[in-house]
């Protein structure tokens, strides 16, 4: 039992724990209650050492206690470090038991310290990538004044990552309730014809089959960052009936998350060869087929992008959430077009269809994969 | 100085608990400006040839040197070029020097075939008594001979040497001299005792674990967990910790993936990436609570020409999730409250304690600032980027702090210049062997070292 330990794990300040272990061994040792207690001891001061003053931090077992304090010139501190009932033959144990538990609190480990530090203030993921772009740092690590404005910046970019992951949830929600491919399809007929095409889909099923031609077309087009917001835009648009009609609650975390997935596939576009994107695309198909792999597939590929295309994704990910407010008169006029795709019952047959196509198509580009992979 | 202060609260807690304990805030670091933006590379390219280096170099400190030698030897001494000597005339020559070493590991002679020649395996020391010294200029060069240490100087250092060209065409040197310190820095140090905590070759990832119970206690003691309320006060003072180097220690370095065949290492990971992840732990733990500036060093993942790059930040996904880390260059350069501070990881003294015979790592730390320049051998035994405008290693200011990680054993000095400045030298050891960190008290220039033990199997005597 380590004071560190004892600090984490009663919630109290270090000092107290200190204490605390203390007082325990003044209390049994008066009882004399004959198990033994073996103490380490910390003990901090000044030794002069090859001509210099200098300052000391052991731990000492308890013998050698009065030992090192007879070294030390001028003590500047002793507590109690740790208890144990063995003796023990080396630091190890100690170190390992403050290891585990600061591992298990390591969002905290200043929280019971007797030092706070104003200017250690956790900076948002999207404010990481911007602050060697601004540098701005020193500046924020400066006071509280400044983390006050860091926090009110944060937020606001903070909240597209977050809703991106809502809304995968969202969208496999939507997905057990009703046709997410359609959406899924509709939304990726929307990004591919949204460069080149206006911006109506009226064929969402027969575009399926021309997507994969467009993702290539589209690589080569090289998409530029300003059509991509567009992209979201239009999206969103078309996303948001199609969610609408799916679950509504749910809608403004898929339109968030769309954007984000498609500025993401549109990224994989742009960066990605053909054959690359192709396999993009098909692991998009996957993700909606299998949703536990999909969602780790998923995450992979979005931090992989984030990390990347973080300061590019900034700009375009506050725009969707200022374009929300737009896009709700768009809406019901595309509902009117999205009312017929969505109601395929009759296109049922087709739809099947196309999964099987598209199944076949996803394990070939598995085996592609897979012989890409270890070739 | 941390030990007077906390003296009288010292038995504080062998006590049975007290009321709330207080907490102290760390003192606010209010004058902190990142200067090594010279030693950030934007965008490199290595099609250049390494002579640049040298010329920008040359000509960078020749008129510094032409007015010491001026004050030196009198102000009506002849400058002269080396084309432009004349036999027997007493002048006086700025140049670059360069050492024939016969012990110098020269990749050309390994990969020549007609040798059949085993590499050199590496050497402590590279000198030999049948070093030459040749100065170079822009155009010609010359052998030296004279009053001049053959042995104590190294390649690429500017000076200028004073004395007569001889009939068989070596220059008899009467007396040389080198750039001396730079003019110095206005002294805006604080008025209240504050500290910046050195410490370099925490060396995370060795097999041996001795040390991380005391790199444990460092973290404890910055951070304000150990010690008694008095040391706990006084560790609030600590305002900023510079890790210089060595973060991972040499063992992470095995490439066995270039040796072994690849269905071998196809599984197994690199020692760094367990080591980062330690390391990433560790600065988690003290960014919560100080800000720190790591420096990469020679084992650590960066590039290995100086100036080293900073460190990436996604290496450290936890720790740089905090504004107090800032992650730098090596050399690094930096104002802290009215402080300058620069300093390296060690690599460029430790190459000149390979080819020169001063022993001592202050020596050589005091030697470097004498010459005006960080590191003098860079481009001829260590890697260096093929500069071409400007050499950023030339010591233009004097700073108050000048440091070097990762030496043998803990050194400090003040040294007093003849134009008032002050210099704060100190060698940083390597804690993963001696334990020990530096202090440095900003208000008087002070350092006193701090060092950490646990108990071992052995017992202490």
């Amino acid at each position: 039992v380590t004071y560190k330990w004892l600090s984490y794990t009663l919630g109290v300040h270090v000092n107290q724990a200190k204490q605390m272990l203390y007082d325990y061994v003044e209390r049994k040792r008066k009882e004399n209650s004959g198990a033994q207690l073996h103490v380490t001891y910390l003990v901090a001061g000044n030794l002069l050492q090859n001509g210099h003053v200098c300052h000391k931090v052991a731990v000492v077992r308890e013998d050698k206690l009065e030992a090192m304090k007879s070294k030390l010139s001028t003590i500047a501190s002793v507590h109690v470090y740790s208890i144990q009932k063995a003796l023990l033959k080396d630091s190890s144990p100690l170190y390992n038991t403050d290891y585990d538990i600061v591992k298990t609190n390591l969002q905290h480990c200043s929280k019971f310290s007797a030092i706070r530090c104003a200017a250690a203030v956790p900076r948002t993921p999207p404010d990481a990538p911007r602050a060697p772009a601004s540098a701005q740092s020193p500046q924020r690590q400066r006071d509280a004044g400044a983390a006050g404005v860091v926090n009110g910046h944060g937020p606001p970019a903070a909240k597209p990552p977050p809703q991106q992951h809502k809304g995968i949830m969202g969208m496999f929600a939507a997905k057990a309730a009703s046709k997410p491919q359609d959406t899924h399809k509709e939304a990726k007929a929307e990004a591919k014809e949204a460069p080149g095409v206006s911006a109506a889909s009226s064929k969402p099923p027969t575009k399926n089959n021309i997507m994969n031609n467009f993702f290539g077309k589209a690589a080569m087009n090289k998409l530029k960052v300003n059509s991509v917001p567009e992209q979201p835009k239009e999206e969103k648009e078309v996303v948001k009936p199609s969610v609408a009609v799916a679950e509504p609650e749910s809608s403004p975390n898929t339109v968030a998350e769309k954007p984000g997935k498609k500025t993401e596939s549109a990224r994989i576009q742009q960066k990605d060869k053909k054959s690359k994107t192709k396999r993009a695309d098909r692991s998009d198909d996957e993700e909606e087929r299998d949703p536990e792999n999909v969602k780790k597939k998923r995450k992979r590929i979005k931090q992989l992008q984030s990390d990347s295309s973080d300061e590019e994704d900034v700009p375009p990910s506050p725009t969707p959430e200022e374009e929300r407010a737009p896009s709700p008169p768009p809406v019901p006029a595309l509902k009117t077009e999205l009312e017929p795709a969505s109601t395929e019952g009759s296109a049922g047959g087709r739809k099947r269809k196309r999964k099987r196509v598209l199944k076949s198509k996803m394990f070939i580009d598995e085996e592609e994969g897979c012989m890409g992979k270890t070739g | 100085m941390f030990s007077e202060q906390a003296a009288p609260t010292a038995q504080g807690l062998l006590a049975p608990p007290s009321a709330e304990p207080p907490t102290f805030p760390r003192v606010p670091v209010s004058g902190y400006s990142d200067c090594s933006q010279p030693f950030q590379l934007g965008e490199r390219s290595f099609s250049r040839q390494y002579a640049h280096i040298y010329a920008v170099r040359l000509a960078g400190m020749r008129p510094g040197l032409e007015r010491r030698a001026r004050s030196r030897w009198g102000s009506d001494i002849a400058l002269r070029k080396l084309s432009e000597l004349q036999a027997g005339e007493k002048c006086c020559v700025v140049g670059t020097l360069f050492k024939a070493m016969q012990l110098q590991p020269s990749i050309l002679q390994e990969i020549s075939e007609e040798h059949n020649l085993v590499p050199q395996p590496p050497l402590p020391k590279y000198i030999q008594p049948s070093d030459e010294l040749i100065l170079e200029d822009e155009l010609q060069r010359i052998k030296l001979e004279g009053a001049i240490d053959v042995q104590r100087l190294v390649t690429g250092t500017i000076l200028a040497v004073y004395g007569s060209e001889q009939d068989d065409g070596r220059f008899l040197v009467e007396d040389h001299c080198f750039a001396d310190l730079p003019p110095p820095l206005p002294w805006n140090g604080p008025s209240s005792d504050r500290f910046v905590l050195l410490a370099s070759g925490l060396g995370l990832g060795s097999v041996s674990g001795e040390a991380l119970l005391s790199t444990q206690l460092l973290v404890d003691v910055v951070t304000g967990q150990l010690g008694a309320e008095g040391e706990q006060s006084c560790a609030a003072h600590i305002a900023r910790v510079i890790l210089a180097g060595n973060l991972l220690s040499q063992n992470t370095q095995s490439r066995d993936t270039i040796n072994k065949a690849k269905y071998l290492t196809k599984k197994t990971q690199a020692a760094s990436v367990e080591a980062v992840k330690m390391l990433d732990e560790i600065l988690l733990q003290l960014c919560t609570s100080v800000p720190v500036d790591v420096m990469p060093g020679e084992f650590d993942p960066t590039n290995y020409t100086l100036p080293q790059q900073p460190l990436h930040r996604c290496m450290l996904p936890l720790a740089s999730a905090y504004a107090t880390l800032r992650l730098v260059t090596n050399p690094y350069q930096a104002n802290l409250d009215g402080v300058r501070f620069l300093g390296t990881s060690g690599q460029n003294i430790s190459d000149i304690f390979k080819y020169s015979s001063m022993d001592d790592y202050l020596e050589i730390l005091e030697w470097t600032l004498l010459a005006g320049h960080i590191s003098p051998t860079a481009p001829d035994t260590l890697g260096c980027y093929p500069f071409y405008k400007s050499d950023p290693f030339i010591l233009t200011e004097c700073p108050h702090v000048y440091f070097c990680g990762n030496a043998p054993h803990f050194q400090s000095k003040l040294l007093q210049g003849k134009e008032g400045q002050r210099v704060l030298l100190v060698t940083v050891p390597d804690f993963s062997a001696t334990q020990t960190a530096c202090l440095v008290n900003l208000r008087d220039l002070t350092c006193q070292p701090i060092t950490f033990s646990g108990f071992g199997a052995d017992s202490e005597d």
